[in-house]
């Protein structure tokens, strides 16, 4: 437990078996590393999130967390160690009020129901949504949905955080918010987004992908500011840097 | 398509109801749930020409709504999808059963009377289940449903459909709004997409139901999740609330309590 | 389709109730809920997407009506049987709860006439021996229709039944079957049409997700036709006994409209049960004149009634007011 990290060596998948979406993959990421995962569309950076909770098991080479290597019979250690924020907040927020949900995983793993509510308390007080405590989540905005998908993570208390593009559907506030959040969690944290500002605020590290290969994993302020490697992948500069 | 809003319009203003901090609302979820059954068995065993006994059942859905301070005006739009379907079936009653009898003085036929029962039955058992719902969540009502040693896969099933109710609603709503813009003049979707757009909801509902079984297995689910585990009580007066009603609804139906009341009181003035 | 509790009487309701109940346990035995976890969760979202299939409306070419979807069959198509009958069982129990369509009582009445018809019949009796030997759009057609009709007219028969065994309506069973029937062809041809352009959208899009797309025999279905058929005998000879007793016990439903059945005369009939009606009533009853009789005192009997009815009303308002009186000075 006290050395949390994850080691990714020579992984290649595909959904179909012509069909490689990951080939080659390999990164190591240390406890403190705060991961930003860039690229264009569909070039398997959801895919190598997955991976790496097991989502997928049918993949070639080796994934590590923590020394606990990902196959069917350790899935369950390893998802309590990560906490998976996923891109579309519905799918992900399956009860009907948010204090249910974010029991949801605690209750899950057998905690005593005083010890659920003090978990909840504090997902709910780390993410700054006490007031939503109650509320029934059809009811809220894509914003909040996004903060209390967030939270039912928290009260896991999990080593490693994942998240498939979290700034997606949040207006400015909301989105600042979320960055504040996000550098607030000084555990291992590894972001997929387009969003290259969200990604320059928040991480110090950077891998870019493209057709399923890493191109380039270093500084996020050396890869960001490289207009013509970004655009050769399909990417931009961040708005902040771009002149008009 | 205005049904559609109405859908989840509805399913917003029951979930505010019950959200309600009332004192019926606190009342325990399985007593609820028992109360309301047996009061529509009750209510539905009454004879079919039995219109003054099964008249004193008001006083449960009376009480009811006053205690928990619930407006008579909106649970009676509920009657809309019930009260046609009774109408038309009893409707026919009295041209079937022209049995007559005398009541109040005047030579009716049976089938009037048994055609306000059935109205009576109907209007009843409607306000019943709506006091159920509007003072208790979904929530809590699967809560009931685990004491009722209903199987929890059962259950969790049954709140995933709760939950992805008004976001297959919103989207089936966007799909139709998107389809009427661009298919002006058009009632309803044309045959040539009925497979299409169904279709295609459907598949995005299967990828949805993916994503929530992924989500589910992250946080630890294995197929067995305990709902809200030691945390409603059944409280002494959950326990009067539901044998007093349980006395009331017992005299009520064996007796016809209005008529008794009203001789004793036409006894107290001749 | 869906029944209101006051049509149903509640020995009819038990029965269906104990029916449906069985048929529910037995699928989520063959289901096997906890070791396939993902079914869960498919179930979940399946239900939610039939409820809001059922809102779209679709435009009848030619008559400018529209149809609606119920979904048993279709869902039956895409998760057999056993989960497509506990998933409707959902969809039901939400319509009664929020929306007031159907009823509590009456949910074992609708599960049976609306899901167990449409999954077990449907699934196992129509679009599995109809899929055996390989799939093809046209075989979809013919399944979604045939089972659609089918199972709609076994639904509105039983609902007819339901309805004359609880003694509600004065109907002839045979002028309520003649308007029952013929109703729910159309709908029935309706819905087949649609299910059948749904499941042929799947079945070019992703074929793998119908029910008995993979040739190979799944366990879970191997005797399902010797299964459905113990269930249906288990449940005519539960439903044939149970009503035979209500019929005892509740002489002005069954037996009522038996006579009318077999063409006695209206009055003779009616005559006659009155009469049982009524001694029975002389029995139950302390005060047996209350109801009705052709006596001088029924003016005053219904008057009691009603003065008596406005006394107890006013009793409890005002009790209750008192008791919310009390309470909320307690919490001060």
């Amino acid at each position: 437990m006290s050395h949390i990290h994850i080691d990714v060596e020579n992984v290649s998948f595909g959904y179909e078996k012509e069909k490689e979406i990951l080939s080659q993959i390999s990164f190591h990421a240390a406890e403190s590393d705060s991961i930003g995962l860039i690229g264009a569309n569909g070039v398997g950076k959801s895919t190598l999130l997955k991976l790496l909770v097991g989502l997928h098991t049918d993949f070639e080479g080796s994934i590590r967390i923590a020394d606990i290597p990902v196959q069917k019979s350790t899935l369950p250690q390893i998802r309590s160690k990560i906490g998976y924020v996923f891109q579309d907040s519905d799918s992900q927020l399956f009860m009907n009020t948010v204090y249910e949900d974010i029991a949801f995983a605690p209750r899950n793993y057998g905690l005593p129901e005083s010890e659920v509510e003090r978990r909840v308390e504090q997902a709910l007080r780390l993410t700054g949504i006490e007031y939503l405590k109650d509320e029934q989540i059809y009811k809220m905005s894509g914003g909040e949905k996004k903060l209390v998908s967030i939270a039912t993570i928290l009260s896991m208390t999990p080593d490693i955080i994942l998240m498939d593009e979290p700034s997606i559907a949040l207006d400015p506030r909301n989105r600042r918010n979320l960055i504040h959040i996000l550098n607030s969690f000084t555990h291992l944290k590894i972001i997929a987004s387009h969003d290259l500002d969200l990604i320059l605020d928040t991480c110090e590290r950077t891998i870019l992908m493209a057709d399923g290969r890493i191109i380039r994993d270093g500084f996020t302020k050396e890869i960001l500011t490289d207009k013509e490697l970004l655009e050769k992948n399909g990417l931009e500069l961040p708005f902040c840097l771009q002149k008009r | 398509m205005s049904k559609i809003g109405d859908a989840i319009y509805e399913i917003h203003s029951m979930d505010a109801l019950a959200a309600r901090d009332q004192w019926v609302n606190r009342i325990h979820p399985l007593v609820k749930f028992i109360l309301t059954v047996g009061y529509i068995v009750a209510v539905v065993s009454f004879q079919k020409y039995d219109v003054i006994g099964l008249a004193g059942m008001v006083i449960y859905p009376i009480a009811v709504f006053i205690l928990s301070e619930l407006s008579l005006k909106d649970s009676i739009k509920r009657l809309r999808v019930v009260l046609p379907i009774i109408c038309f079936v009893g409707l026919l009653n009295p041209f079937f059963d022209k049995n007559m009898v005398l009541f109040a003085g005047a030579e009716i036929s049976a089938g009037i009377l048994s055609m306000i029962t059935l109205i009576l039955k109907g209007t009843f058992s409607v306000l019943a289940s709506y006091l159920l719902i509007a003072t208790t969540s979904v929530d809590k009502l699967c809560y009931a449903f685990r004491m009722l040693h209903i199987p929890g896969a059962v259950v969790t099933q049954f709140m995933l459909t709760y939950r992805y109710i008004t976001v297959l609603l919103e989207e089936v709503n966007r799909m139709t709004q998107a389809y009427t813009l661009r298919a002006p003049g058009q009632k309803g979707i044309h045959f040539k997409v009925w497979g299409s757009l169904t279709g295609l909801l459907l598949l995005r509902s299967m990828d949805r139901a993916n994503n929530v079984y992924e989500s589910m297995l992250l946080r630890g689910y294995r197929g067995d999740y305990q709902y809200m585990r030691e945390r409603i009580a059944v409280r002494p007066q959950d326990m009067m609330y539901l044998l007093f009603w349980m006395g009331v609804l017992v005299l009520f139906r064996l007796y016809p309590v209005m008529w008794i009341v009203g001789n004793l009181a036409g006894g107290m003035f001749t | 389709m869906h029944m209101a509790d006051a049509l149903v009487a509640p020995a009819v309701a038990g029965t269906l109730y104990v029916c449906s109940t069985a048929a529910a346990a037995f699928s989520v035995k063959q289901v096997r809920l906890d070791t396939d976890t993902k079914k869960v969760p498919v179930m979940g979202v399946m239900g939610a997407f039939v409820f809001a299939a059922q809102m779209i409306n679709f435009t009848i070419p030619g008559t400018g009506s529209s149809g609606h979807l119920c979904g048993g069959m279709l869902l039956s198509a895409l998760l057999g049987p056993y989960a497509g009958f506990l998933t409707m069982i959902g969809v039901l129990l939400i319509q009664c709860l929020l929306f007031a369509d159907g009823g509590l009582l009456a949910l074992g009445c609708n599960v049976w006439n609306m899901a167990f018809y449409g999954c077990f019949i449907g699934a196992l009796w129509i679009w599995k021996p109809m899929m055996k030997n390989g799939m093809s759009k046209a075989k979809i057609i013919a399944a979604s229709i045939i089972g659609c009709v089918v199972t709609l007219q076994l639904g509105a028969f039983s609902v007819t039944l339901e309805t004359l065994a609880s003694g509600i309506t004065e109907l002839p069973f045979a002028a309520f079957a003649a308007v029952m029937q013929p109703i729910h062809l159309a709908i029935g041809f309706t819905e087949g049409l649609i299910t059948a352009a749904v499941l042929v959208f799947i079945y070019e899009a992703r074929p793998e997700l119908l029910f008995c797309s993979s040739q190979i025999e799944r366990k879970e279905g191997r005797f399902s036709f010797k299964n459905t058929l113990v269930i249906l005998a288990a449940a005519a000879v539960l439903i044939g006994g149970l009503l035979s007793l209500a019929a005892s016990s509740y002489p002005d439903g069954l037996e009522w409209s038996i006579e009318r059945l077999t063409g006695s005369t209206e009055l003779e009939a009616a005559g006659g049960i009155y009469e049982t009606a009524d001694s029975i009533q002389e029995f139950t009853s302390l005060l047996p004149d209350y109801a009705f009789k052709n006596s001088e005192s029924a003016s005053g009997t219904v008057f009691s009634g009603i003065v008596g009815g406005l006394i107890v009303v006013a009793v409890c308002i005002g009790a209750c007011y008192l008791f919310k009186f009390f309470r909320k000075n307690k919490a001060v």
